[in-house]
This record gives structure tokens, sequence and C-alpha cells, in this order.
């Protein structure tokens, strides 16, 4: 029977390389989630802005 | 050039390894050796053969499905079950039980603070204490007895220290036993924390006295919380009675001020606090509802 | 017997023996929902919900999950490669191991042999049975993939071949135990640390199991169902790239606020959120080959199965990510929400776009059509709703504890204690049974259809030779 592996053409699967650029809401997505996890890694690192979940703690009960 | 590689599949391969191990290297492998990830608290001791066993059972009836074993840093969380959890806690828990559901509630800080008859009469029908709680029953533990020679060979996986005795007295216990020793070491390592709250009422006097209705009030707050313990009208069970002059074994009344302090802040013997989870005046009522039960006792 | 045919045959076992394993584990699923709410279901030592809830994880991890990813896996490798499996008696035998195993599995389970590190439950013997299967599968794909008469590896290629390497990884490192006796053991790891190593493998094995090879089917029977080729290759390389380099940073996300250092908590925090990013690059590589043209929706019955499935995965990989900040773990962790994510994944995401694949492969292996374009509809729109109603029921009744966990009254105390808690989940637990019970409804469409395409190609077959 005719059944094979012939009708599948991996040029047809996927656009050319270059046919296509990358969507730019992507593109905005992809670094603003970069320089946002750069802020948050500055916020919340205890060598960098000293703040710890101890300390945190700390704070919401004698507040 | 890049496109060479979507043609190599071992090149691919290796490529893929190194990329998905840089995340592993420095979040996983690396912290392996740093101090913060083997820290234990000072008076953390290694779990006796009958804890271990009880965790074991733990484990294998998977509580961890449903019970947390860690208390985040919170408030409200705080309030709720006690001291957050400390790293160095655990250092004798091979894996952690730290679970990642609360269908029940953390147990973190379980450990004294009931007595163990609270925990087998809770164990053999949760519902008689929590009439709407899912729990499942754990009565059938209690028929099926420890085996020293099983024991011992966790023991010594472990690096636990232990005693022929201590092996030898397994034989004699049940699963159940085990359990509710389990239960009773969770967490002791932290030293318990009075709420501040509650101290400052100690010389009060009630100032419900004189609200006719008060003890009602009292009354079904009592049905919810105490009488599991205390029993019906304060008659006494796992808790001792209510309505005689005894108190905390001692004979002779004590004062309202006194009562309302035990009831918020609790007892080193398994009187659980109640501070956090009821207000002022629903404590308040509860030593009216006390008092009231005394008196038609005389 | 041509040797692709005899291999087609190993595939479609796989398919069959996932799809049992999925009823069990889809049965214990609503058995496990129901004690939730009725406690006297729980039937010592074997049924109760401490046991059962584990089967019904492993069951469908492992047996649909994993035994689909195999046989489907293997479909996918012929395909690209052009060529049959490179070892096919050692496929047909990894089929007969798979099942062995599988069963075994859920014996020790039910029979409270638990290592209690989530996903990886099972025992130290049968640990070193999963290894071996993975070994057989890692053999198979490698030296088919290296033996293949197409020169490009087209992107699930890419997918399956991570999904190898990390889950091989990661499975050992997290099992590693000192055994005592035959059903027990004690991992190497302690404590914080232990947590540690199992949070690194627990979030992976979400992104290696229910991820990865789940995406290595999308974009092969996206294309080949629609006959639209993938909109943007260079899109595919990024995200494929940065999806494996973020995805084994991000495993402290699951325990936030415990005692596990803060850096370590931070830094997952930040490489969770990054991941939105690679997973929506297949969600709009996804919804760009089928916005040229739309009316695949409806001229083609497994196009919506395609979308839906990845709108599913993209909710997934937002909700995910947005579960890690600090603000948001306070308030869901630990409660009802997660049960709801969770499923969202694996009902809307994994096992639609599974199905959707096998309503590929079966009418393709016997030559022959679908059975009912009709039934396969039904079946959608029945899995549909069930695991919407599952989700929504299950993050309403999640938010509701988390925020009566943290209600105070005027003086500070707490509010509501955890039974008055517990008590308001009941009419959310009940309604999520019901919204099982739709659930499997569909499924039993789909395994009528399968059913019966697989007896019309056996009747086809038997008249033509
Ligand atoms: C009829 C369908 C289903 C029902 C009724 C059901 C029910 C449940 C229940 C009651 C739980 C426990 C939740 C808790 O502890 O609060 C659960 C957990 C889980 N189920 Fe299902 N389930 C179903 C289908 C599925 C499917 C198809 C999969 C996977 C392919 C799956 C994977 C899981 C996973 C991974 C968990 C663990 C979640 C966690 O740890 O948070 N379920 N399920
Ligand atoms: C970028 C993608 C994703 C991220 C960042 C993510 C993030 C998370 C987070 C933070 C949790 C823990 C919630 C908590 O307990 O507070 C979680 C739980 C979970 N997620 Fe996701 N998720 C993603 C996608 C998925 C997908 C696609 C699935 C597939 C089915 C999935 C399945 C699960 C499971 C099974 C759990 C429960 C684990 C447990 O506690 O047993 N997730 N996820």
């Amino acid at each position: 029977m005719a059944e094979d592996f012939d009708n599948v053409n991996i040029e047809d699967l996927e656009a050319k390389d270059t046919a296509r650029k990358i969507p730019l809401g992507w593109l905005i997505l992809f670094w603003g989630l970069i320089l946002w996890g750069i802020y948050y890694l500055a916020m919340y690192s205890p060598v960098i802005s000293g703040w710890t979940q101890e300390k945190a703690y700390e704070e919401s009960v004698t507040k | 050039m890049a496109g060479e590689l979507y043609r190599k599949p071992i090149m691919f391969a290796i490529v893929a390894t190194v990329v998905i191990l840089v995340g592993t290297i420095v979040t996983m492998f690396y912290p392996m050796f740093t101090e913060g990830m083997h820290p234990k608290l000072d008076n953390l001791k290694p779990y006796t053969a009958l804890q271990l066993a009880g965790k074991d059972i733990y484990m294998r009836e998977g509580c961890n499905n449903c019970h947390t074993q860690t208390v985040r840093p919170l408030k409200t969380e705080v309030m709720r079950y006690g001291e957050y959890s400390k790293a160095g806690e655990f250092a004798y828990d091979r894996p952690f039980l730290w679970g990642s559901k609360r269908t029940g509630p953390d147990l973190a800080r379980i450990g004294g603070k009931y007595p163990d008859a609270w925990h087998y009469q809770h164990f053999e029908n949760p519902q008689a204490f929590f009439a709407q709680s899912n729990m499942p029953k754990y009565g059938w533990l209690k028929d099926r007895k420890l085996d020293p020679a099983v024991s011992e060979s966790h023991m010594k996986v472990n690096g636990f220290p232990y005693t022929a005795e201590d092996i030898g007295g397994l034989a004699a216990k049940s699963e159940l036993d085990a359990l509710v020793a389990y239960m009773q070491v969770i967490g002791t390592a932290v030293a318990k924390k009075v709420a501040p709250a509650a101290a400052a009422a100690a010389e009060e006097r009630n100032p419900l006295e004189g609200d006719e209705r008060a003890h009602e009030r009292g009354e079904v707050v009592y049905k919810q919380y105490c009488d599991a313990c205390h029993g019906d009208d304060g008659k006494g069970g796992i808790g001792p009675s209510l309505t005689d002059t005894t108190w905390l074994n001692k004979e002779g009344d004590i004062g309202d001020g006194r009562i309302y302090e035990i009831i918020a802040n609790g007892t080193p013997n398994g009187m659980p606090p109640y501070a956090n989870q009821l207000d002022k005046d629903k404590i308040w009522s509860l030593v009216s509802y006390i008092r009231h039960e005394q008196h038609k006792n005389k | 017997m041509h040797d692709y045919q005899y291999d087609h045959q190993t595939v479609k076992g796989f398919i069959v023996s996932s799809i049992f394993w999925g009823v069990v584990g889809i049965v214990v699923g609503l058995w496990i929902s129901i004690q939730m709410w009725k406690p006297e279901l729980n039937i010592p030592p074997y049924f109760t919900f401490g046991r059962m809830r584990v089967v019904h994880t492993n069951g469908l991890a492992i047996g649909l999950g994993i035994g689909a990813i195999f046989g489907i896996s293997y479909y996918i490798v012929m395909r690209l490669a052009r060529r049959p499996l490179l070892f096919p008696k050692l496929a047909r035998f990894h089929l007969y191991l798979f099942n062995a195993a599988v069963a075994l599995a859920a014996l020790s389970l039910f029979a409270g042999m638990n290592q209690t590190l989530e996903y990886a439950e099972l025992e130290w013997p049968l640990d070193i049975g999963v290894v071996i299967l993975w070994v057989m599968f890692a053999v198979n794909v490698f030296g088919t993939i290296i033996k293949r008469k197409e020169e490009q590896m087209y992107i699930s290629l890419w997918y399956i071949i991570a999904t190898v390497i990390a889950v091989a990884i990661l499975y050992i490192v997290n099992n590693l135990a000192v055994p005592a006796g035959m059903t027990k053991s004690y991992p190497v790891f302690a404590g914080v640390n232990s947590a540690n190593v199992q949070w690194w493998y627990g979030h992976n094995a979400v992104g290696f199991i229910f991820t990865t090879p789940i995406l290595a089917m999308f974009y092969y029977f996206l294309p080949k169902s629609t006959g639209l080729p993938i909109y943007s290759h260079r899109l595919s390389i990024v995200a494929f790239w940065s999806l494996v380099f973020a995805y084994l940073w991000t495993g402290a996300h699951h325990l936030v606020y415990t005692p596990l250092p803060d850096w370590i908590q931070t830094l997952a925090i930040v490489f969770t959120l990054f991941l939105i990013a690679p997973s929506w690059g297949s969600v709009v590589n996804g919804y760009y080959t089928v916005g040229s043209d739309w009316s695949k929706m409806q001229t083609n019955y497994l196009t919506k199965f395609f979308i839906m499935g990845i709108t599913f995965y993209g909710l997934q990989t937002v909700q995910g990510p947005t579960q890690a900040i600090r603000v948001v773990s306070q308030l869901i962790h630990y409660t009802d929400w997660v049960p709801g994510h969770v499923h969202m994944g694996t009902m809307g995401w994994v096992t639609m776009t599974t199905a959707a694949s096998i309503y590929h492969i079966i009418p393709k292996i016997y030559n022959t059509e679908i059975y009912s374009i009709k039934v396969a509809n039904t079946h959608f729109w029945l899995v549909l709703i069930g695991q919407l109603m599952f989700s929504i029921t299950m993050w309403i009744t999640g938010i509701q504890q988390g925020a009566l966990w943290k209600a105070t009254n005027a003086d500070g105390s707490l509010k509501y204690t955890f039974m008055e808690g517990l008590a308001k989940n009941y009419p959310f637990w009940q309604l999520r049974t019901v919204a099982g019970v739709i659930f499997t409804v569909g499924m039993l469409f789909f395994i009528y259809n399968i059913y019966m395409t697989i007896r019309k190609g056996r009747a086809l077959a038997a008249s033509q030779a």
C-alpha cells in the first residue's frame, strides 16, 4: 500500500527562514520582560536592595 | 552558520544540554554548596525511632497532599498557625514535607498544640471535632503493629541515634501511636511565642457581667471550639471539667481575668491558644458561659 | 509487511495504552473529587484521598501523558526522518515494558509506597524502571534521527530532543536516594535543599512533559492537518532556545515565602515572568499560521482543537507567571486556585492537543478517514465546557479561600477559622465533580470515535487483503 513517509515536505511546514520578521509586539514583550526582570531582581535581592522576607514580615507586624 | 545546527543532531543535543545546565547549575547545583541550604537549629533533635515510624506513615498515607508544613512569614498566617518556619528546622527531613496544598490546615506548629488524647480521638473521627471536616478517618492505624526490624533499618539509613530499648519498645506500639508521636514533635525546635495582645487581660473583670444573654452567646462559641475536648456543658473529656473549682490541677477558684488568659494564650499542657481566632467579646462570652455552667452545678 | 507498518503498530499500541491509563486516571480523579466533599468515600487502607491523589497525578502524567508522548513522538520522528524507527523490536519491547511499569506504579501507589516528592512519588525500584524506559526511548529517537533521510531537522524534533535530555537529567537527580528495603528509600537531599531540588524537578517535569513534547505535536500536526506552513521560522528558533534556557531557573516559584534563601526565590520569579515571552512565541506562531486562512477553523475540524489548545497554553503561561509574583502568591498559594491552573493546562492544553494529534494519526495509520466528525465536535465541546467549569469554579473558591485566611476583625484578630473557610469550598467542589463528569463524557466520545475508526480501518484492510 502506498502509505509512506513521502508527503512531508519540511519546507512546507516552516516558512522560509528569512521570509517573515518576528512580530514587533512579541519583541517588545521579550525585551520588556528582560528589563522588568532586572528591575525586580534589584528590588528583591538581599545583596542588592537589602530586602528580605523576614524584614518585610517584621515591618508588617510593627506597623 | 546557525542553520547548520539544525542539520547536526549530536551537536544540537550537546548545545541543548549546555543550555539546560546553566539554570540548573546556578539555581540548584551551586546552592548545595552554600551554607544557606544546610542550616540546623541548635535544639533540633534527630527523630526517635517512634517518631520516624510516624513520619514514614505520614508519607505512606500521603498526608502531605492535604497538609502543608511551612508557615509563611505573613502576618495573618503567623497569627493563625504560630511562628513562621525557619530554614534550620528541617535538617532531618529526607525529604522535606512542606507540601503545596492546604485542603486541611498547616501542621508546622502542631507539635504540643493539643494533648495526645486529642490526636487519638481526632484520628479516630475527625468529624466529631469539626462536623464539616473532610479528613478521612485513620482509626484503623491502631490495629497495625510496628515492625521493630524495619524501624531499625530506617533509623540506620537516616543515621539517627537509637538504643536497643528504643527499638524493642516499638513492638508494643501501633502505627497510630507512632503517628501521634510524630505529630507532637513537628515544629517543636522553635519556641512558642505568647500572643502579646491577650496578656493584659489578666487582672480585668468580665465586662459582660450583667449581660443576661452573654452566656448564651458563649454557649454557641463553646459548641464550636471547646466541647470536643471539654465535653458537653463543660463536664470534661480530653480536657478537664470546667464546672468544678479545680483549675490547672489546683483546687480553688480563679478570677475571670485568669480564665480569659488561659483561653487566649493556651497552656503548656495542651490547651491551644485562641487569641487569634476569637475576638475579645467572644472570649469573654465564653467566660460568662463557664460561670453559668459552674452555677448550675452548685 | 513493511517495517514502518510494524512501527505504526507500536505507535498505535502506545496510543491505545495511553487512552486506557487515561481512563483509569480520570476515574480516580472523579473519585477523589467526590472524596473532597464526601469523606465517607475514603476506604482505608488503599482508597483514601492521600493515596489516590498520587494515583491520579501519576496515572495521568505517566500513563496518559508519557504514553502518548512515546507513541506520538515515534510517529513524528519517523515522519520527519523519513524512515522507520532504527530499532523497531526495541520500540515494541518498550511498549510492553511501559505498560508493565505503569501497572506496577499504580499498584505501588495504592499500597502507599510513596517518596512524597511531587510527580516523583514512585519508589526506587520503579525509578530504575522509568530510567530504563527513558533510555530505550532515547536510543530509538536519537538513532532514528541520526540515520535520517531528510537533512534538515524540523522544529518538532528540536523539542523532542530537548525533552529526552531534560527529563533524563531531572528524573535521575531528583530521585537520588538511599534504599531502606525494597519499598522504601530516603532521598540523599534533606530539608531546604531537598525542597529546592524537588521543585527544580517539579516545575521542569511540567515544562518537559506537559509543554515541550506537546509543542512538538503542535508544530507538527497543526501544519499537517491544515496544510498551512508555520508562520515564522525565526520566531520558532528564538522561542525554542529561550524556553529551554529559562525553564530551568524557575523551580523556586513553588517555594515563595518558604525558608528557601530569598535570592533563589527572586531569581526564579524573574525567569518565570520572562517565560511568558518564549511561550507566547509559540502562541503567536500558531495564531499567525492559522491567521493566514481563518476559514480552516470551520472547514477543518482539527484546527479548532489546536487553536483552543494553544489558547489555553497561552492563558496558562500568563497565569503561571502571575502566580509566581510575591503578592499574588500570598493570596493563591496553597488554595484551590492552583488545581484550577493545573487543569486548564492538563485538560485544556495537553489533553486537547494530544487528542487532536491522535485524531490525525489513527486514520493515517489505517489509510482511512475519521469515523465521525460530528462525534469529534461533540467531544470538543464537552471537554471544553468541562474544563472551563472545572477551572473557573476552582479559581473562584481559591481566591475566596485565600481572602478568608487573611481576613481580620477590627481588633486585629482573625475573622474566620480554618473550618469556616473550608466549609465555603463545598459547593464549588461539588460543581467541580459535575465539571469532571462532563469532561469524562467528552472523553468517552473521543474513545468511541477512535475505536470506530480503528474498526473501520481494520475492515478496510481485510477487504483489500
Ligand atoms: C475528570 C477529570 C478530572 C478530575 C475530576 C480531576 C480531579 C482532580 C482533583 C480532585 C485533584 C486534587 C485537587 C486538590 O488536591 O485540591 C486533582 C489534581 C491533579 N490532577 Fe486532576 N482531575 C481530572 C483530570 C485530570 C487530567 C486529564 C490530568 C492530566 C492530564 C490531571 C492532572 C492533575 C494533576 C497534575 C493534579 C495535581 C495538581 C496539584 O498538585 O496542584 N487531572 N485532579
Ligand atoms: C510559563 C508557563 C508556566 C508557569 C510560569 C507556571 C507557573 C506555575 C506556578 C508559579 C505554580 C505554583 C502555584 C502555587 O502553588 O502557588 C504552578 C503550579 C502548577 N502548574 Fe504551572 N505554570 C506554567 C505553565 C503550566 C503548564 C503549561 C502546565 C501544564 C499542564 C502547568 C501545570 C502546573 C501544575 C501541575 C502545577 C501544580 C504543581 C503542584 O503544586 O503540584 N503549568 N505553575
